[in-house]
C-alpha cells in the first residue's frame, strides 16, 4: 500500500506552505527519515522526512508551489502500485474567486437577477485591476489592498478606487510597492516598461556627469527575496508607516546585576540552574515591571486598546533567515531560571528554523538585544500591534559622583520604543525608570 | 423602364426569326501592290521597324529572365514578364490607325501594345508637341535621363523613341524614373500623353474600364475612340461580357438625345481580342470556350453584331485594314465594334512556362509563319526594300536596346524609390486629397432646366430641415427634410457645377434610385449624364474607374451593399489602387453609393464597411443623419478620391435631430474622417458606426434613467480616414468604451477600432474596449432581426458584463467570456 505524504499543518494559523525544494525526484529510492522536500511558512522553514522507505512514485507539486496544508504532495510505495486515488483534484484546489462576480447565467436562466455589484470581500491580493483604476490609485495613493473589486471577474475598476479615496483609505506614497511614479522609463513617451523595472539601479548624477568616460556598470546579482524576508520587510515597513514611534534612552548601574550574574555562574551547576544571561535577567525584570504599565503590555487595534493580564514576551532572535520573534508565554509567572530556559528553547528553535509558527505570534511586548554586538543605543522597531519594544544595549564604563568623588561604574543602556498613539512620553518614561530601578536592585526584585 | 417605350404584349409574342449576318473571317486579300497605293515605303518600313523594336524589347526581357543577360549585359529581374513574341503584327497594325485622341487599354501582356501605340503617337505628334509632352511629364525626370545619356542626333522623334523605351523599361524594372515611378510595373505600364492608358494585371479587367473611357468620350462629346484590348482567354470573364453588353445597350442610340440635344450615337469603343489561342495554357477554341471563333460573340450583343470580324493578326496590313474600317464606324456613331485578331504567342505565358499544353511541332509551325519575317520577305520580294536596309535597321535597334537596358539597370541613373530616405513616398500618393469643384471648368454643364426649376429642388425648398418643429412637435414625414434629401442636394448641385459629373446604376433614372434619393431628378438631368445601367455591377464600377481615369467625375450606385461582391475586383483592385499605382498621375473622383438593407434577409442586409476599409486606397464613410449625409456627400463629390459611401435603408426617412438650426442650406461640407459627438456624457463612451446610432441613443436614455450612468455617444461618420483624437479624448474622460455597429462582429471595423483604442488609451481604460456587433450569422428574416442586430439592451448588457456591473441590472443577452469562447469554437 503506497503512502501519501501531505503538506503538514505547521500551527493552527498556517493555511498553506511553499515548497522550496525537492530533495528527491520521482523514481528515487528513499529511506525512512530522509528529507523528501523542504518547505516554508511565512515565518519558518522545515524539512519533511520520508514516513516510510520505498520508491518515490509521484510528485504532485512543483518547487515554488503554494500548497494548502494537508494536501497531498507526493507518494512513496512500490513499483506498480495504484496511486490514482492520491492525485489531487484540480478543481478542488483552485482558488476561489475573490469577489462575487456578477455573471450572466447560461441562456436557459438568462433572466435570473444578477448579484449586486457590492461585493464584500476585500482584495487580499490584487489580481486584476483596470489600467485606469491603477492610474487613479497611483494619483490618490489609495490603498488597493483595501479595495472591494466590483468589476467583472473581480477586477478593481475606477469606482472601487474612488470609493477608497472617498473613505480616506490611502497609504503614504513612500509605502507603496513597485517603481516610483517619477521614474523615467525607456518606453515611448517615457513609459516605464518591464525592462526598466528589471534594470540595475545605475549610479546617479555624479557618474553621469563625467561625460566622456564610459559609465561603469555595477556588477550585481539578483536574488529573489525569500518569503521570510518579504514578511519581515512588510511588517517592519507597516510598523514604521502606520505608528507614531519614538524611542527613549536610559541607562542603569549594572554593578549589582553583574555581580549577581557572576555568582549565578559560579553556583549554577550546584543549584541545577541553566546558563542565566544578563539578557535573561532583563527579560525577568521586564516581565515583572510590565504589569505595572498596562499600556505597554497591550495591543493597539485602531479604535481599541487590548490590555493583557499576562506577559507574553517576544524575544527578537537573529537567525540565518532573518529576524524572528518567538514568544515566551506567561513570562510573569516564571522564575528566573524557568524564564531563562523557556527563552533558550524558543531561541534555539527559531535559529534552527523548526519553530512552531504558533510560537511566533501572540507577544504582548518584545525585548531585543544588540548589546552583545556593541550597540550603545538604537531605535528598535515595534512589532505591531504591540505598543512597545525594549532594546538592550551594551555595558559601558561611566563616571558618577559618589560622595564628592568620581567613580566609574558599568552602565547598561536601554532603548524603549513606544507607540505614541497608545501612550504618552511620561508613562513610557515611568516604565523605563521603574525598570532601571528594578535592574539596579535585582536582588530586591528577586525577593519580591 | 422609360414610359416612352411601350411594351406591347402582342408584339412580344409575335412569331418570326432572328436573322444573323455573316461574320467575315480573314477576308482580307489585298495585294502589296494595292496597298502601296495607300502606304508609302516609309510607312511600310515604319510598320516593320515598330514590329522589330517590340520583338527586340521582349527578346531582351526574355533573355534577362532566362539567362540573366542580354547582349553581354548582366541583370536579374525578379518581376514578371508576360511576353507577346509573335503578336507584334497585331499590336502594330492596330496602333497604326490610332491618333493621340484614341485611347488604348490593355492587359498584363501589353508591352507590345504600349510600344506600338507609343511609336504610333510619336509619329503623329509634331516635334514641339512631342518635346513638350516629354518635358512636362513628371517634371522632365524621365526625359532628362535619355537626353543626358543617349545621343539622338538632335532628332526629337528618335529622342522620343528612346524616351518611350526607357520609360517603359525603367517601369518594368521598378525604377523611380519609370513611367509610373516603378509603382505600376510590367503589367500596368502606361503613358497617357500618348493615349496609352493603364494596362491591367487582372485578366479582362480593362474591358469595363475602357468602357468607362468610351462613356467619358460619349458623355462629354470628346473626339477619338477607345480600344479595349484583351486576350481570347479574357472573354470568359463576366466583367468583359458585362462591358460588351453595357456598351451595346439600346438607350445610347434610342434614348440618349431623345430630348433633341446631346446625341452622338453609339459607344465609341472597339473591343479587340488578341486571339493567341490560349488563356495561359487553356485553349479557348476547342477546350475552355464554345464560341469556335471569338468574333461570334458580337452576334450575341446587338443586332449589328458589333460589326464583328475575324482578322489575320499575323499580317499587319490586314489588321490595319480592319481597324481602319472599325474606327470609321465608331466615329460615325455606329459603335461598339468587336475584332477577333488571330495571332499566336510563340513565347511562353511567362518565362516559367514549359509549354506542357502544346507541342513543339505547333510552336515551330507558328515560328515558320513569323509575322516579322513574313513582312520582311514581302517587302523585299515586292521591291520595297533591300536585305541590307533591314540589316542596318536591326543593328540600330539592338544597339539602342542595349543602351536603354544599361541605363535602366544603372542604380545611379535609374534609382529605385528609397523608402528609407523618403518614407512617405507611397503614403503621399495613396490619396490625392484634392478639392476640385469642377473637373472641367471650361465647360457649362449640360442640363435640361435651370436648377431652381428642378421639381425635386422645389419640393425640398418647402420642407422643414429639422425633425421637430419650433414647438418640439415631430414634423410630418412628407414635410420633413430627410437623409435622401441630404444626399440629393449636393448631388444636384454638383450636376450643375461639374459638367463631367455622371450618375448611373440600376434603376437610377425614372425610378429615382431604389430608395428615392434621385427622385424627380430625371426632369433636370439629360440621359447621357444620368441613366439606368444594366444589372452589371462590375461594369458599373469598372466603367466609373475608366471614366475617372479620363478626367471625369462619377457617382455610381450598387443599390445594396451586398452587391459589393459582384464588383469585387473593380472596387478592390481598380478603384482603390490606380491613384497610387500611377504614382499619383491619375485621380479617381468616384463616389460609390452602397445601401445597407434591413428586412430583406441574408443577401440584402449586410454592412460590409470592413471589406472596403481593409483595402488600402478607398475612403469609406457611413453617415446617419441628414446633415452628415449632406456634408459628407459634398466632401466626397468635391474630392478627387474614390469614396465608398455607405447609406442605411433603415434611416433614409429620418429627419435632423441633432443640429438645432436644421440641415444647413447651400454648399456645406463635413471633412471626411471626423467623428461627431452626438450626445455628451461622462461615464461611458459609445462609438457608433452607421444607423445603430439611434439604438445607442435609446441605450443612453435607459442608462441615464435607470442606472444614473451618463453615456457619451460619438458617431464615427467616417471609417477611412478616421481621426481618433476625439474618441481618445472621450475615453480619457470616461475610461469606458463600447463600439457598436450593424456589421457582423468578427473582423469588423468595430474590432479594428477597439484594438486601436485599446493601444492608444490603455492607461486610461477602466475595462476592455468592447464591441457590440451583429451575430456572426446570416441575417434572418425581419421578424427575427432583433436577435441578430445590436439592440439597446445589448449595449447595456455588454457594459454590465464586460466593463462596469450595473446595480440591479438583469442581462437578457449572454456576453460572458465563456459564451464567447464557445461561439468562437463553433465558428460563430
Amino acid at each position: 500500500m503506497a503512502t501519501v505524504v501531505i503538506m503538514p499543518r505547521q500551527g493552527q494559523s498556517v493555511e498553506s506552505c511553499i515548497i522550496t525544494a525537492f530533495n528527491k525526484k520521482v523514481g528515487d529510492m528513499v529511506e525512512k527519515g530522509e528529507t523528501l522536500f523542504s518547505y516554508e511558512t511565512d515565518k519558518s522553514s522545515f524539512d519533511e522526512p520520508a514516513p516510510e522507505s520505498g520508491k518515490l512514485l509521484a510528485i504532485f507539486r512543483e518547487e515554488g508551489d503554494d500548497v494548502p496544508c494537508l494536501e497531498n504532495v507526493c507518494v512513496i510505495g512500490q513499483d506498480g502500485e495504484d496511486i490514482s486515488a492520491f492525485v489531487p483534484k484540480e478543481e478542488e484546489t483552485a482558488a476561489v474567486a475573490p469577489a462575487e462576480v456578477p455573471a450572466v447565467a447560461p441562456a436557459a436562466q438568462a433572466a435570473t437577477p444578477v448579484a449586486e455589484p457590492t461585493a464584500t470581500a476585500v482584495a487580499t491580493d490584487i489580481r486584476a485591476i483596470s489600467p485606469r483604476a491603477r492610474l487613479l490609485a497611483e494619483k490618490t495613493h489609495a490603498d488597493l489592498l483595501k479595495a472591494v473589486p466590483t468589476g467583472p471577474n473581480g477586477r478593481i475598476i475606477e469606482r472601487d478606487v474612488q470609493r477608497l479615496v472617498d473613505l480616506g483609505l490611502t497609504v503614504s506614497p513612500a509605502a507603496k510597492e513597485g517603481y516610483s511614479v517619477a521614474m523615467e522609463g525607456s518606453g515611448i513617451n517615457g513609459k516605464v516598461v518591464l525592462g526598466d523595472l528589471n534594470a540595475p539601479a545605475v549610479a546617479e548624477a555624479p557618474v553621469a556627469a563625467e561625460a566622456a568616460s564610459a559609465t561603469p556598470v555595477a556588477a550585481y546579482e539578483d536574488v529573489k527575496l525569500p518569503n521570510i524576508r518579504k514578511v519581515i520587510a512588510k511588517s517592519m515597513h507597516d510598523s514604521l508607516a502606520n505608528m507614531a514611534q519614538l524611542t527613549l534612552n536610559a541607562s542603569f548601574d549594572a554593578t549589582k546585576l553583574m555581580a549577581f550574574r557572576a555568582s549565578l555562574k559560579a553556583g549554577a551547576e550546584k543549584m541545577g540552574l541553566g546558563n542565566i544571561t544578563l539578557n535573561d535577567m532583563v527579560l525577568f525584570a521586564v516581565s515583572r515591571v510590565l504589569l505595572n504599565h498596562k499600556t505597554l503590555n497591550a495591543h493597539y487595534l485602531d479604535d481599541t486598546m487590548r490590555y493583557f493580564n499576562t506577559v507574553n514576551l517576544g524575544v527578537a532572535v537573529d537567525t540565518e533567515r532573518g529576524l524572528m520573534v518567538p514568544t515566551v508565554f506567561g513570562a510573569e509567572k516564571m522564575s528566573l531560571n524557568e524564564l531563562s530556559k523557556a527563552a533558550k528553547t524558543v531561541i534555539t528553535a527559531a535559529q534552527s528554523g523548526t519553530i512552531n509558527p504558533d510560537l511566533l505570534k501572540g507577544g504582548t511586548f518584545t525585548v531585543t538585544n544588540l548589546g552583545s554586538l556593541g550597540i550603545e543605543s538604537f531605535t528598535p522597531v515595534i512589532n505591531p500591534p504591540q505598543t512597545g519594544i525594549l532594546g538592550v544595549c551594551n555595558i559601558t564604563k561611566r563616571i558618577k559622583e559618589v560622595n564628592g568623588e568620581d567613580v566609574t561604574y558599568p552602565a547598561m543602556g536601554l532603548s524603549l520604543t513606544f507607540d505614541h498613539r497608545a501612550l504618552d512620553g511620561a508613562p513610557a518614561a515611568k516604565f523605563l525608570k521603574e525598570l532601571c530601578f528594578a535592574l539596579e536592585n535585582f536582588d530586591l526584585l528577586l525577593t519580591k | 423602364m422609360p414610359k416612352s417605350q411601350y411594351v406591347d404584349p402582342a408584339k412580344a409574342f409575335e412569331a418570326g426569326y432572328i436573322h444573323f449576318d455573316d461574320i467575315p473571317v480573314c477576308q482580307y486579300n489585298k495585294t502589296l501592290k494595292e496597298e502601296l497605293k495607300i502606304y508609302s515605303k516609309e510607312d511600310m518600313m515604319r510598320i516593320y521597324r515598330d514590329m522589330a523594336i517590340i520583338r527586340e524589347f521582349e527578346t531582351m526581357l526574355n533573355e534577362v529572365k532566362v539567362k540573366s543577360e542580354y547582349n553581354g549585359v548582366k541583370y536579374n529581374n525578379p518581376g514578371p514578364a508576360h511576353l507577346s513574341i509573335g503578336q507584334e503584327a497585331s499590336a502594330v497594325g492596330e496602333a497604326y490607325c490610332l491618333d493621340i485622341n484614341d485611347f488604348s487599354f490593355g492587359s498584363h501582356r501589353s508591352h507590345g501594345e504600349i510600344l506600338a501605340k507609343g511609336l504610333s503617337s510619336i509619329h503623329k505628334l509634331n516635334d514641339k508637341e512631342l518635346y513638350d509632352v516629354m518635358k512636362e511629364f513628371l517634371d522632365g525626370s524621365v526625359l532628362s535621363v535619355v537626353e543626358k545619356h543617349m545621343n539622338a542626333g538632335g532628332n526629337i522623334k528618335e529622342l522620343a523613341i528612346n524616351f518611350l523605351l526607357y520609360g517603359a523599361l525603367a517601369e518594368i524594372f521598378a525604377r523611380k524614373t519609370g513611367f509610373n515611378r516603378g509603382l505600376g510595373g510590367s503589367m500596368h505600364a502606361f503613358f497617357i500623353p500618348f493615349g496609352l492608358m493603364p494596362n491591367n494585371a487582372i485578366v479582362g479587367a480593362s474591358a469595363p474600364i475602357a468602357l468607362g473611357a468610351a462613356l467619358y468620350k460619349r458623355s462629354n462629346h470628346k473626339p477619338g475612340i477607345i480600344i479595349s484590348n484583351c486576350g481570347d482567354g479574357a472573354t470568359g470573364r463576366g466583367p468583359v461580357l458585362e462591358a460588351l453588353n453595357f456598351a451595346s445597350m439600346d438607350q445610347i442610340t434610342k434614348l440618349w438625345g431623345m430630348d433633341g440635344k446631346f446625341s452622338d450615337g453609339g459607344m465609341p469603343i472597339l473591343f479587340n481580342v488578341f486571339n493567341n489561342h490560349y488563356g495561359m495554357g487553356g485553349q479557348t477554341r476547342g477546350e475552355t470556350m464554345g464560341f469556335d471563333m471569338a468574333a461570334r460573340l458580337g452576334a450575341g450583343f446587338n443586332p449589328s453584331q458589333m460589326h464583328a470580324e475575324r482578322v489575320n493578326g499575323y499580317d499587319p496590313l490586314a489588321v490595319i485594314d480592319a481597324v481602319t474600317r472599325k474606327k470609321k464606324l465608331l466615329l460615325e456613331g455606329k459603335g461598339p465594334a468587336l475584332l477577333d485578331v488571330v495571332t499566336y504567342r510563340v513565347s511562353g505565358h511567362s518565362p516559367s512556362d514549359s509549354s506542357t499544353y502544346r507541342t513543339q511541332e505547333e510552336i515551330d509551325a507558328w515560328k515558320a509563319a513569323d509575322p516579322i519575317l513574313a513582312f520582311k520577305t514581302k517587302l523585299i520580294l515586292g521591291g520595297v526594300a533591300t536585305e541590307n536596309e533591314f540589316v542596318t535597321l536591326h543593328e540600330q535597334i539592338t544597339n539602342r536596346m542595349t543602351e536603354i537596358m544599361k541605363l535602366a539597370i544603372n542604380d545611379e541613373i535609374s534609382p529605385r524609390m528609397d523608402l528609407n530616405k523618403e518614407p512617405d513616398a507611397i503614403s503621399s500618393i495613396m490619396f490625392s486629397n484634392q478639392n476640385v469643384k469642377s473637373m472641367d471648368p471650361s465647360r457649362e454643364a449640360e442640363m435640361l432646366m435651370p436648377k431652381e426649376e428642378c421639381p425635386r429642388v422645389k419640393e425640398i425648398a418647402g420642407k422643414t430641415r429639422t425633425a421637430t418643429d419650433a414647438n418640439g412637435k415631430p414634423v410630418s414625414k412628407m414635410k420633413m427634410y430627410n437623409i435622401c434629401d441630404g444626399l440629393f442636394e449636393p448631388i444636384i448641385d454638383k450636376f450643375y457645377d461639374d459638367p463631367t459629373l455622371i450618375a448611373y446604376g440600376e434603376d437610377n433614372r425614372d425610378w429615382g434610385g431604389a430608395f428615392g434619393v434621385y427622385k424627380k431628378m430625371t426632369e433636370a438631368v439629360p440621359y447621357h449624364r444620368f441613366f439606368n445601367s444594366p444589372i452589371s455591377e462590375s461594369a458599373i464600377v469598372g466603367s466609373a474607374v475608366g471614366y475617372a481615369m479620363c478626367g471625369g467625375r462619377a457617382i455610381v450606385e450598387l443599390m445594396y451593399a451586398d452587391f459589393i461582391g459582384c464588383a469585387g475586383d473593380e472596387i478592390f483592385n481598380q478603384m482603390a489602387k490606380w491613384q497610387a499605382m500611377s504614382a499619383g498621375i491619375l485621380k479617381m473622383p468616384i463616389v460609390l453609393r452602397v445601401s445597407v438593407g434591413s428586412k430583406y434577409g441574408a443577401q440584402h442586409s449586410q454592412d460590409w464597411t470592413a471589406l472596403c476599409a481593409h483595402i488600402p486606397g478607398l475612403k469609406v464613410v457611413f453617415p446617419a443623419t441628414p446633415t452628415d449625409a449632406k456634408g459628407l456627400m459634398t466632401s466626397a463629390l468635391d474630392g478627387t478620391d474614390p469614396v465608398v459611401f455607405f447609406e442605411s435603408q433603415r434611416i433614409y426617412g429620418i429627419g435632423e435631430e441633432f443640429v438645432k438650426d436644421g440641415v444647413p442650406t447651400g454648399h456645406f461640407a463635413i471633412p471626411m474622417g471626423e467623428p461627431d459627438i452626438k450626445r455628451e456624457g461622462k461615464d461611458v463612451t459609445i462609438l457608433t458606426i452607421g444607423a445603430v446610432l439611434y439604438r445607442a441613443l435609446e441605450a443612453a436614455k435607459i442608462l441615464e434613467e435607470k442606472y444614473g450612468v451618463s453615456a457619451e455617444i460619438i458617431d464615427a461618420r467616417s471609417v477611412v480616414p478616421f481621426n481618433y483624437e476625439k474618441v481618445i479624448e472621450s475615453v480619457k474622460k470616461t475610461g469606458k468604451i463600447l463600439i457598436v455597429g450593424d456589421a457582423c462582429e468578427r473582423n469588423s471595423v468595430m474590432r479594428d477600432m477597439a484594438s486601436n483604442i485599446t493601444e492608444m488609451c490603455f492607461d486610461y481604460l477602466d475595462g476592455p474596449a468592447v464591441v457590440v456587433g451583429s451575430r456572426n450569422w446570416i441575417t434572418p428574416a425581419f421578424e427575427l432581426e432583433k436577435s441578430f442586430f445590436p439592440q439597446p439592451e445589448w449595449i447595456i448588457d455588454a457594459l454590465h458584463e464586460k466593463i462596469m456591473p450595473l446595480s440591479g441590472h438583469v442581462c437578457t443577452n449572454n456576453f460572458t467570456d465563456i459564451e464567447k469562447v464557445e461561439r468562437a469554437k463553433m465558428g460563430l
